[in-house]
This record gives C-alpha cells, structure tokens and sequence, in this order.
C-alpha cells in the first residue's frame, strides 16, 4: 500500500450519536453519544479562570458515566441535527481529535457532516471553529442525505452511481424523508415523521409493561426491538401464523445486573413494533400518516422531472430501518400508492402509463450509512480536491463554505 | 484532558475487544492514525481465517529510529509477535488468537493490550533509551576520572537526530552529565506561532518561579543551539524556526523515573500544540460570551416610547400646525 498522506477524518455529529473515524475504514472507529459533561459552575463564559478548568470536561460514554457524580452536569451540543452551543461543540471536537482519533489536525484533512437545511451561518461558524482554532488542513462539510446515497452504492442492487434518490433516515428521535435530485437536497418537499427508535421502543415497554413481564426497563424493550423484531407483510395473517405456531413465541434473558436474570417472554410485539411505521395509529393518536403515504407525498411535491428517479431509488439509512423486510414491505407499500395512482389516472384520461420503477435499497452498512458515505467519498483522490484548504479560507474567509462543489464520482 | 494519552486508545479498545475469547472472531480492516505521520492498520492478513490479527504500524522516519536502535526495543518489548513487516508498513504485530500465544488470564491479556497500545510509544523511546544508557556510561567514566559535574566541557559525542516530520526534528545528545533533548518547532500559522510564544516563554519562567525539580527549558529563534549547530539542515524557513531545549538532569535520568521521563518527553510537541488549540478554543468561548453580553446591552438600549404617526380612519395623518 502507498501512503497517500494521512487518511482524511470523518466525523458525523449527529444529534443523539457522533461517528468518528478514518476515511477508508469500512466501520466508524468510535461510536459515542453527542454529550458533553462540563465541570459544574464554569459554564458562564465570565469568570476568570485561573487555572485549567476549561479542560476539565468528558465526551461521550465517559461523560455520561462523569455525570452520575455530583461534580459534573451534562450537555447535549446538538438539538434537532444542528449545533446550538458551540462553546461545548468546540471542546468536544477538541476531544474527538487529540484523544480519541489522535491526530493532529494540521496533517489531515476533515469531512464533517451537516443536516439537510442547515443555515449557512452554522456551516460558516463550523468552518471558523475547524480552521482558526484547528488549523486543520483542509474540510468539506457534506449533507448527510447524500452522503447516505452514496453509502447505497455498496448495494449490489445498485447499478448506476447517480446521486438522485429518496433517502429515508430513522435515528432515534426523529425520521426524515429527504428527497436529493444530483445531490442537491429538494428542501422544500423534505418531511419528517415524529416516529423513529426511541417511539419502538417505548411501544415494546408498554406492551412488556401491559402483560406484566419481570423486566421491564428500557434496556430490555431496546434489547428485544434489536434483537427480535422484523416487519410482517400482513399482521392478521402474522397474527393467526402465532396463534398455530407456539414457537414464535421467544424468551429474552434480561441481565438485572448483581447475577440476578430475569425471563422475558417475547410475543406480538416483535412484528408489532415495527408496525408503527406502517400503521402509526397502534402507537400513537396524533400522528396517523404511514411511512410509505409520506414517501410517496415526498416524491409527488418534488419537480416532476425528477420523480422517476426518486422512486427507483429510496434509500434507508440509519438504525431503525434495520429491521429484517423493512424494505421489501416499504417498497411493497409504495409501489401500491403508485400503481393506484396510475390506474386511476388512467381511468380518467384513458392514457396508459408506462408505469413507475419503485425501488428500496437496503444494505449491510444502512446502520451508519452517512458515516460509511463520508468514508467512501473522503477515500477517493480526488477528495483533496474538493476540500478548501486553510490558505483558501484566509484569503476569503468564512464565507467560503457556503458552497461546496459536489463529487462526480463514477 | 489536561494530558494526552501516550497509548492509543482506538488500538487499546479494538484489541481488548478481540483479544477477548468470549468474542466471535469477526473480520477486521481498519486504518488508525495517530500523532507524528504515524499509521496503524488492523488486519486479517488471511481474509478468510479471522482468528489471526495483524497489527502494522508506519513511521515516517522509522529510519532514525533504527538507527538507534528501535529493532532492539522492539524485539525486547514484543518479541513473540514479531513478524515479516507488512508492504507499506515499517513494524507488523502478528496475534494468533488460537495456538495458545494470548495469554488466558485476563490481567495478563490486558497487560499484552496495553503494550501494543504503546507501540508507537515504545518505538520512538529509542533514541532516549539509547541516550541515557550513554549518559550512564558516561557518567561512570566522568566519576572515575573525577570530573567535575556541571562544569562547562567540550563534547564529541554523537548528536541523534530524529526528522519526524517534515520541518520539525528532535535531536537528543547524551554528555556525561545531562541529556539534552531539542525540538525544533515551526508554526504553520502566524496567530499559533504567538501562542507558542507565550507558551514557551512561560515553560522558562515556571522553572525559576516554582518547580525547581522540572527540566531545564530554553527556547531560542533562528539560530539553533550550540549543541546541534553542526547537524541541523539549512532550510528555507530557517526564520520561523524555533528551538526548544530540555535539558535533563541526572535526577531525571535515574532508573525509577526514566521511563516515565520518556513518555513524557516524546509527546511534548503533541501536548504543546494541543494546548495551543485548547487556549483558542477558550478565547474562542470568552469572545461568544462577550458578544453576547454586548448584545444584551445593546437590546436594552432601544427606544421605548418611539413616536407613532397617528392616522384618521380615512388614512389622513395629524399634524401639529407649527
């Protein structure tokens, strides 16, 4: 192997869960919540400190183990994708860097990641932080929905390398369906669904809760929606497939911690859960619209030129689209929406269509799909390319981030 | 984090998982960095047998090191894992999970973690190891010969120069009564080169004022040391050049205290530079936080009783007839 130089870094700073690691690598090389636990009475920005307080922070797992003591208090930097504090945001790439990548950011070169509509302020302020106090070589700052397509290619599903597709993206507090035509996110036709892992979760919690199991934590409900779960392609016939055959039925060994374990049986709610997406109303009253009418809402308020590719291409990213059939059943539901729309406009017009191509991808790297894009994307030569350097940013200054050329990666 | 790490903790984490017997053996193929243009790569050098690990490590100036030395350490600290270097890779670990050469006991496999988690570490100690075994052997001769500590002499004595990266050496000369160890540092950025500025002027004045067993420390721009005039390399940036010197004590150099004295000393340019960028950031967050205050003030300072235009229904405006 030639060295190239310095492998780039790649760091996804997602709301609930940072992914950090090298450019290359086919896995994040650390995986820890976004959570920064400051030492407690430092945080107004006023008190002359005299000596190092302002290093006396954690990150990540560590942060939230320092929290349990009484000297330290918690901070989430990220709310809903975008930074609000930057003060923590700074310590904590300040951390991610020197301690756990180890690198010194003059040598390599960063891709940062950024929600679709972020204010290009956030992107200027991101760039001052990673230039003037980093100095880091050079930084591309990427959407996170293309870069979720681009993870897609991995699919052999896949056969041409275009950056237009639907891209469903389910992490734990939120869902967002992000259509991207050439890689530019249509911003106006974006929806967001408040069901994502957490509401899975607390959907198996209850229905343990409702029969009485010996375990009942979070941790447990989390650990069956991981483990047992998988989406149904009828729940009546799923139902009566239970009812015949008793070994559906699973038993879970929840680990109470001090040796003692608890048996907890597994029933309903393993197609169940998953449901949510397909038929919201078992889980919740205000929200009742199905994953797959979202979707197609999605594709049919985007310019008409594009929809066909939009439809061929959903892609899911993130780790509650994990579920085993998530997507054939997803592609099953939309590809119904389409076909009766067609049919319909048919019987109205008497024009028969050539009919729509709809298409889910899943993958084996969907659960940190933009990480894994941002990877692949920052591996390739022509990376450095596409980066501004530290030289371009001081001769035009923060606003140069606005606009990053795109990668025609074939 | 008020020290950096001298172990990397993404090697130390990977491993401790797949050391770990009660783990599948899973595929692996990462590439870690680390500080100085030093490169890691975890592998399966069979793809298809997942019980065989190998670690690779490159260095830049994995050359130097030999030099010195580093072959020695190396075989004396990993022994056993030695193997035929990977193409590309300067140094390469071979752990095989299955004959028997991983220590069962947990402490003991921990042990063995922690070690490889020191490699780059263990490598660059070279040339100090080297250096304060010279100073013993020096130093028993200047004792025999009856020399006077500390007084001002003439040394021959080979300089070590390690290029570990590409402006910035570190060069270590053994004498019979101290080691001094230099860096040569160079800021790629005019506001970093002020900050280390202050940095290194107050690593001398700490000396004077309170710790008194810490190392000597000089600092010195453009021109290069005395020690090391004859070894260092023209270049064209010789003006931005600085030179730090550490000299260190015998105190420093005795058995009990040298290996921790080496892994201190071998980060100091990490730590130096992590710093600076801490001390930004922290200006950074001072200068938010005074903004914001000026913003308040500035709130504040609206008009609150702005004079309205007052209009009939009809849309006609009064005005006073003067």
């Amino acid at each position: 192997m030639a060295h190239l130089g310095t492998p780039a870094v790649v760091m996804d700073n997602g709301t609930g869960y940072t992914k950090l690691g090298f450019a290359g690598n086919d896995a994040p090389s650390f995986v820890f919540p976004t959570v920064i636990a400051t030492a407690k009475g430092s945080s107004g920005g006023n008190i002359s400190r005299k000596g190092t307080e302002d290093l006396d922070f954690y990150i990540g797992d560590e942060a939230l183990a320092a929290a349990n003591g009484p000297a330290y208090s918690v901070n989430y930097p990220i709310r809903h994708g975008q930074i609000e504090n930057w003060d923590h945001m700074e310590r904590f790439w300040e951390n991610s860097i020197f301690k756990y990548l180890r690198c010194e950011p003059e040598d390599h070169h960063f891709l940062l990641t950024e929600p679709p509509l972020n204010p290009p302020e956030n992107r200027e302020n991101t760039a001052e932080i990673m230039f003037e106090s980093f100095n880091c070589a050079g930084l591309y700052i990427a959407v996170q929905a293309v870069l979720a397509l681009a993870a897609s290619w991995t699919s052999n599903k896949v056969t041409d390398r275009s950056l237009t597709g639907t891209v469903i993206d389910s992490g734990d507090g939120v869902t967002h369906v992000i259509p991207v035509a050439e890689g530019y996110v249509i911003g106006s036709a974006i929806k967001s669904i408040p069901i994502a892992g957490r509401d899975i979760t607390y959907f198996i919690q209850n229905m343990l809760r409702d029969r009485n199991e010996p375990d009942t934590s979070l941790k447990t409900a989390e650990q069956i929606k991981e483990n047992y779960c998988y989406v149904c392609p009828d729940i009546v016939k799923e139902f009566n497939r239970f009812d015949n055959d008793p070994d559906r039925f699973q038993k879970y060994m929840a680990d109470q911690g001090l040796h003692r374990r608890a048996t907890v049986d597994v029933g309903y709610e393993r197609f169940l859960a998953p449901e949510i997406f397909f038929n919201p109303e078992i889980a919740s009253s205000d929200f009742l619209t199905p994953l797959s009418e979202v979707v197609d809402t999605v594709v049919q308020s985007s310019p008409i030129d594009v929809r066909r590719g939009l439809y061929k291409n959903i892609v899911l990213s993130g780790g509650s689209t994990m579920f085993k059939d998530f997507g054939r059943r997803l592609q099953r539901d939309i590809r119904t929406l389409a076909d009766d729309r067609l049919a319909a406009n048919q019987r109205a017009t008497g024009v028969k269509s050539s009919g729509v191509d709809v298409k889910v991808i899943s993958h084996s790297k969907q659960r940190n799909a933009v990480w894994y894009g941002g990877s692949l994307l920052s591996s390739t030569p022509e990376f450095k390319n596409y980066c501004y350097t530290k030289q371009d940013y001081d001769e035009m200054g923060p606003g140069i981030v606005r606009n990053f050329s795109l990668f025609s990666m074939v | 984090m008020l020290m950096l790490q001298y172990q990397n903790l993404l090697l130390q984490s990977v491993l401790s998982e797949r050391l770990d017997p009660e783990t599948p053996p899973l595929g692996i193929d990462q590439v870690v960095s680390d500080f100085d243009n030093v490169t890691f790569h975890i592998s399966n050098p069979d793809p298809k047998d997942k019980t065989v690990i190998m670690v690779s490590m490159y260095i830049k100036c994995f050359q130097d090191l030999v030099k010195c030395g580093a072959k020695k350490i190396l075989e004396r600290e990993y022994g056993p894992y030695l193997t035929e270097p990977e193409p590309g890779y300067d140094v390469s670990l071979l752990l095989n999970l299955t004959d028997g050469s991983i220590p069962s006991d947990p402490e003991q496999r921990d042990e063995l973690v922690n070690k490889i988690a020191l490699l780059k570490r263990n490598t660059f100690a070279a040339p100090f190891e080297k250096a304060f075994d010279k100073f013993d052997q020096l130093a028993e001769e200047a004792a025999a010969e009856g020399k006077d500590l500390y007084a001002p002499q003439k040394s021959d004595n080979e300089v070590m120069a390690i290029h570990y990266r590409d402006e910035e050496s570190i060069y270590v000369r053994p004498s019979y009564d101290r080691v001094t160890v230099i860096f040569s540092t160079i800021f790629k950025d005019e506001t970093d080169r002020i900050f280390g500025k202050v940095f290194l002027q107050e690593f001398v004045d700490a000396r004077r004022r309170a710790i008194q067993n810490a190392p000597q420390v000089l600092y010195t721009q453009k021109e290069p040391p005395l020690e090391i005039r004859d070894v260092v390399k023209p270049s064209s940036n010789a003006d931005n050049m600085g030179y730090v010197t550490f000299v260190l004590f015998p105190r420093h150099l005795v058995a009990s205290r040298r290996e921790n004295c080496i892994s201190h000393i071998q980060i100091f340019r990490d730590y130096f530079h992590y710093h600076i960028k801490c001390s930004k950031a922290y200006m950074h967050s001072r200068m938010r936080f005074r903004v914001s205050e000026f913003l308040k003030v500035l709130n504040r300072a609206k008009q609150e009783n702005v004079v309205k235009e007052k209009k009939t229904a009809s849309g006609r405006t009064f005005k006073h007839p003067n």
